[in-house]
């Protein structure tokens, strides 16, 4: 492995063993799209071959059957524990924001059941700065309350490794251990390590996803790239946007932060 | 393009004062640079079209709807690309003044500064405090921006004036200036290339500058500085992990833990999918030990030749970030590594004035924002460095109410190392002729206060005594204290008004104390009502005293009414009955929440019992 990716996975094995030390009750996304399943990875590299914590599928019910497929296979083959939830009835979603984010949101809604049922305190989420203005922003450990809402404005400090890690009971944090990672990285991060993905994010008939989300509201990129090389290669050129493809980006300016600001990922 | 896969990437940190061009110089930066994804620029310029806003780089930086709309940056922003020789993580840090903390963020994980003037204005307030804080925070090497030339018609004369005024100050607190560029971001002059219209310039336009960088050296020469993060239990090992903060770690090696002062030797590296058999700075370590020695979170593994010091008293510069001023005396939480320590700041010695540098006097009760030298005092033994030779372990935080409210920097120069105090008065820390140590490593379990709250009926009996008898079996030394034996025995006479319960509640924890002394895991299981009761037992023992919440709902336990004590409250039969007649605060933070009403009591069982072992068991090397 290359320094640069060395440097990022230690940096993300800090941060899960920091965030098993810290907070009480915690679990970890699965979206099963390439930066989850890195994720997977690196808590296997941070706890030493086991996950001291349940996954969490929010389910739309919307995926891609391979996605499911996916799903199925390695929640056996990794032996994680899984929790799967489901999502309310886009009826029952605030009915101001566009019909793609509207339907995103949904998600949302569904991660609140599990926090409420689990009571979890922490939530390990694969997000990265490079895939949104907003994202950029992010603190490493950043609190939500529990309407799960952002408090951009007024953010925590967080220096030298050091977090607030201490809130009200209704408070839960949102842990982002591939904050630095950018999407290059993850397909080099994969590559190396060999990490299984679902494969949609190959090229068939010149088209590829590069980002997976609900069927209806993701679409796939024009592309050659038939494999990791190629994926690589194509990243290193492209000025296409990682998230051009999921549709509730850009029904109007800074959709986006309002879904992120009510608790979206 | 294949130097961009093995090189490390820089991040480089914009400071300066607000409205000095910081998001603009790098939304340019982007733009010429080509970097913007594709229809960015396109959708940005219509917004502000949209809003009767002229197009400004900065909207690409600042993200947040109140950011554009106020023309401010209010939290920092990372964002990633390349130049023609490398690539860059580019750090925006906000320039306004309530947003230290924000900037601090930002800056603190930088590896190249760079400090924006705006030339038409000079040098201004956060200038100053910005620049004296990457002091602070270790970059000690800035490239100097001076923007908006533009505005001064590409001045020379102007130009050098403003150079003049910061290179003074600058000199004044030690940092060393890389560069002074005079560059336009609105205009792109000097930004990637050189302009026709500082033809004056004689240096490099900015991005060479930064291309031409060298970064500083990695901390591979540096002693082994090994923070313990945590300990975990892995089959019948005990794998102490920890990231390596400086130097590096083999096979064989002889490690030296403080505060204990044990030396051990490495016995084994754990890691999946396998380990290696060296480990240098940055990796995150696994390992198991030769010897069975008590060791904990936060400790500090060295090699015995070049160990950190062990203090109890030294000086530290430090920027407070709370709005409550700071107090001499207090007890406040210090966070060094992955260790954490009660401190007291017990002198003020200087307030800086970053403005002139001059040190306020008059007033030596430092405010948010502040930056001051002062004395910190421990009870407890802290392995540290100086700053000066190793900022990983050389500097900290300091909490209060288990919020961040400032950071620092160590000074050592004027006080002793503890360490050779201890060698040279030979006296070993601890004095007992049977220490806890001892008995934790005899129980392989160390003693603990399991302190259960709840209403009555919500299952606390239940659970204590299902989790008494699973200790025990596992050959835990494990004990009940229930409110209503103790009430037969040491509490009888006290009956239910508000100053009778706190009594009870100050014997019981008296008594848990007595247990915990002997090695016990002590479960006490009261209904303990008051959240200032609660605490007083917790600070009777701090550092073992876990508090379980066990939650079940006033309607539930009413409906369970196991003891039939809820319809006889009800109909008034007992007075000041938890819930119905006399209050229930639940705890605002617990250390563990056991909800009966939605798991069954195994499920809250097995999950107190897992608690109680990641928290207190101890497994001993084979």
């Amino acid at each position: 492995m290359n320094s640069h990716l060395q440097k990022l996975e230690n940096e993300s094995i800090y941060i899960f063993r920091q965030a098993y030390r810290s907070i009480k009750n915690i679990a970890m996304l699965w979206s099963l799209g390439k930066d989850s399943n890195v994720m997977v990875w690196i808590a296997f590299k941070a706890f030493l071959g086991k996950i001291p914590f349940p996954l969490v599928h929010v389910d739309t019910g919307k995926k891609f059957k391979e996605m499911y497929d996916f799903r199925d296979k390695y929640e056996k083959e990794w032996k994680v524990k899984l929790i799967k939830g489901d999502c309310p009835p886009v009826e029952q979603i605030d009915a101001s924001l566009p019909p793609a984010a509207r339907s995103a949101a949904r998600k949302t809604e569904g991660l609140k059941k599990i926090l409420n049922r689990y009571e979890f305190k922490g939530i390990i989420a694969g997000i990265r700065r490079d895939e949104q203005g907003t994202r950029a922003k992010e603190r490493i450990f950043s609190p939500r309350d529990e309407s799960g809402k952002w408090d951009v404005k007024n953010q925590p400090p967080e220096f030298w490794d050091q977090s607030n890690f201490n809130y009200p009971n209704n408070v839960h944090i949102r842990i982002h251990p591939l904050l630095g990672w950018t999407e290059i990285d993850i397909w080099q991060y994969i590559k190396n390590q060999k990490i299984p993905i679902v494969d949609l994010y190959f090229s068939k008939n010149g088209k590829r996803y590069r980002s997976l989300g609900d069927k209806d509201i993701t679409s796939p990129v024009s592309s050659e790239a038939k494999n990791l090389d190629e994926i690589i290669n194509e990243l290193k050129i492209t000025k296409v946007s990682e998230r051009s493809g999921r549709a509730m980006d850009h029904e109007q300016e800074d959709v986006f932060e309002k879904l992120r600001s009510k608790g979206y990922m | 393009m294949s130097f961009l896969e093995n090189e490390e990437i820089p991040k480089v940190v914009i400071v300066g004062h607000v409205d000095h061009g910081k998001s603009s110089l790098i939304g340019r930066l982007m733009y010429d640079l080509d970097e913007v994804p594709s229809g960015k620029y396109e959708e940005l310029k219509l917004v502000s079209e949209k809003r009767g806003m002229e197009f400004e780089f900065a909207f690409l930086l600042d993200a947040l709807q109140a950011e554009r709309d106020q023309g401010i940056t209010i939290d920092t922003t990372q964002i990633f690309f390349k130049t023609k020789k490398r690539k860059y993580v580019f750090i925006d840090a906000p320039g306004h003044k309530e947003f230290i903390r924000n900037m601090i963020t930002g800056a603190s994980s930088a590896d190249i500064a760079v400090l924006i003037i705006d030339a038409h204005e000079g040098l201004k307030e956060q200038t100053k405090k910005h620049a004296y804080l990457l002091k602070l925070l270790g970059l000690d090497n800035v490239i100097c921006l001076f923007n908006k030339m533009d505005k001064i018609n590409y001045d020379e004369k102007k130009f050098l004036k403003v150079e003049k005024e910061l290179s003074q100050f600058i000199n004044n607190i030690a940092v060393n200036i890389v560069a002074t560029v005079p560059v336009s971001a609105k205009c792109g002059d000097n930004i990637i290339q050189k302009s026709k219209k500082l033809s004056w310039y004689n240096g490099q336009a900015f991005c060479e500058i930064l291309d031409s960088y060298n970064l500083k050296k990695g901390n591979d020469d540096l002693p082994l500085r090994l923070p313990i993060q945590d300990i975990y239990k892995i089959d019948d090992k005990r794998v102490i992990v920890g990231r390596i903060e400086t130097g590096e770690i083999k096979l064989n090696d002889e490690l030296f833990f403080l505060p204990s002062n044990e030396t051990v030797k490495l016995k084994s590296f754990e890691a999946w999918p396998k380990a290696k058999k060296k480990y240098v700075t940055g990796d995150n370590v696994g390992l198991t030990i030769e010897d069975q020695i008590f060791i904990d979170k936060g400790n500090l593994i060295s090699h015995v030749k070049f160990p950190p010091k062990l203090m109890n008293t030294f000086e530290a510069n430090i920027f407070w970030l709370s709005e409550k001023k700071l107090k001499i005396d207090k007890q406040y939480l210090m966070k060094i590594n992955t260790g954490e320590y009660n401190i007291v700041i017990s002198k003020v010695s200087k307030v800086l004035d970053t403005n002139n540098l001059s040190s306020k006097t008059l007033t030596l009760s430092p405010k948010k924002n502040d930056v001051c030298e002062v004395i910190i005092h421990s009870s407890q033994l802290i392995p540290m460095d100086d700053f000066k030779d190793n900022q990983k372990t050389g500097r900290f935080c300091i909490l209060d109410e288990e919020k961040i409210i400032a950071g620092g920097i160590i000074n050592l120069q004027n006080f002793p190392d503890q360490k050779d105090v201890i060698q040279t008065k030979n006296i070993k820390p601890i004095s007992f002729s049977v220490t806890e140590i001892d008995r934790a490593l005899r129980f392989n379990h160390r003693s603990a206060i399991i302190w259960m709250t709840g209403l009555s009926g919500s299952g606390k009996s239940t659970i204590a005594k299902e989790i008494e008898k699973k200790l025990f079996l596992k050959n835990y030394n494990v004990f009940i204290l229930d409110g209503d034996n103790l009430r037969m025995g040491i509490n009888r006479g006290l009956g239910f008004s508000t100053e009778d319960r706190t009594e009870n509640i100050r014997r019981a924890a008296e008594v848990a104390k007595l247990f915990t002394q002997a090695g016990f895991i002590v479960i006490v299981s009261l209904i303990s009502p008051y959240i200032s009761e609660r605490k007083k037992a917790r600070d009777i023992k701090p550092e073992i005293f876990k508090e379980i919440f066990v939650k079940a709902s006033i309607d539930e336990c009413k409906k369970r009414d196991v003891k039939g004590l809820y319809s006889k409250a009800i109909s008034g039969e007992i007075e000041n009955f938890t819930g119905i007649s006399s209050p229930y605060e639940d705890p605002k933070n617990p250390d563990l929440i056991l909800n009966t009403e939605r798991e069954s009591i195994e499920e809250s069982v097995n999950k107190l019992e897992n608690f109680i072992i990641k928290e207190f068991g101890v497994i001993k090397n084979s």
